[in-house]
């Protein structure tokens, strides 16, 4: 069971700590999981979020749902007239 | 036509550095200029902000930033900020610049600006020390971007922000916490010129579309948000 304090405690985790300092993050407590979703911007933060959690909260089943934010250049302009 | 591309909210540190390059080595040939919306940094130290100079520095067009709150993290604000003018890069807070385009003159004023919510659920510089001083400080932010804007002598004026000055691009966000994601005194303060765009950034899960009360076009250019290098927006 996850409880309410559990889930503040991974939002602040995750915006506090210094190898995170992540915001944008949703943390999303299910019945048997938390769920972490959101994007970042490399993989290396994707895995070290992962590891951090699970460190400090070893009981705590974790679900990923991170993506890395892509950074092509636009295809297309908004006019604006 | 003047064209503006614009992204906030790139978090750079060593794991990012040349993500974005290959996109902004096209940047000449689709802008006039770019402006950078905050949160350049993850914790706003001196070697992050290295990091923003090697990537959006010498792009070919002028680059014109504000910082965001993850910017002011460690403190080390003039040190970032000279990183970054040293790399080209102009960092506003309740000023302005005036770039040339061959589409006219374009004024762009930026501030960081601040939270305290929006029209009919605001905070109020009212009671303990500590509320009024994040009150005030939302107040004084929005009162030097407004005269910024006003004073401007330019064909088109874009107001900068990190902060957003409208609910609507917040959509997606908890509304709980929209009193710490912008104030409804940044969009007062665009309203009292006649600006042409307002952009911003921080909210990394709201939308890309508003407007302010007075008819200005808002975007929220957070990275997370346009999921490209950069918007471009072609104005007039």
């Amino acid at each position: 069971m996850i409880d309410e304090y559990t889930e503040a405690a991974v939002q602040r985790l995750l915006t506090e700590h210094g190898g995170l300092a992540e915001q944008g993050i949703k943390v999303v407590r299910r019945e048997r999981v938390l769920v972490l979703c959101g994007e970042v911007e490399s993989r290396q933060r994707r895995d070290e979020i992962l590891r951090l959690v699970h460190e400090s909260f070893p009981d705590v089943p974790l679900s990923v749902d991170i993506g890395v934010t892509r950074a092509n250049a636009p295809t297309e302009a908004e006019e604006l007239p | 036509m003047i064209r503006v591309a614009a992204v906030g909210d790139v978090h750079m540190d060593q794991d990012v550095v040349g993500r974005f390059r290959p996109a902004l080595d096209r940047l000449p040939e689709q802008a006039d200029v770019l402006l950078l919306a905050g949160d350049l940094t993850r914790h706003g130290t001196e070697s992050e902000a290295r990091c923003v100079a090697a990537e959006f520095g010498g792009l070919g067009v002028p680059v014109v930033a504000v910082l965001g709150n993850h910017d002011h993290h460690c403190d080390q604000v003039p040190q970032v900020v000279k990183v970054l003018t040293d790399a080209g890069i102009a960092v506003l807070e309740g000023d302005s610049t005036v770039v040339d385009t061959p589409g006219g003159a374009l004024g762009i004023a930026g501030a960081k600006g601040f939270g305290g919510g929006f029209a009919g659920r605001c905070a109020s510089e009212f009671g303990e020390p500590e509320m009024k001083a994040f009150v005030r400080t939302t107040s004084v932010t929005a009162e030097q971007l407004g005269a910024a804007l006003r004073e401007l002598d330019c064909d088109t004026r874009v107001a900068l922000t990190h902060y957003a000055p409208v609910p609507d691009t917040l959509a997606g966000e908890p509304p709980e916490i929209y009193p710490f994601l912008g104030s409804y005194l940044l969009g007062q303060a665009i309203d009292s010129a006649p600006t042409a765009l307002a952009v911003h950034g921080h909210a990394h899960a709201g939308t890309e579309r508003g407007t302010t009360p007075g008819g200005v076009r808002v975007r929220n250019v957070a990275h997370p948000v346009i999921k490209q290098a950069y918007s471009v927006f072609h104005l007039g």
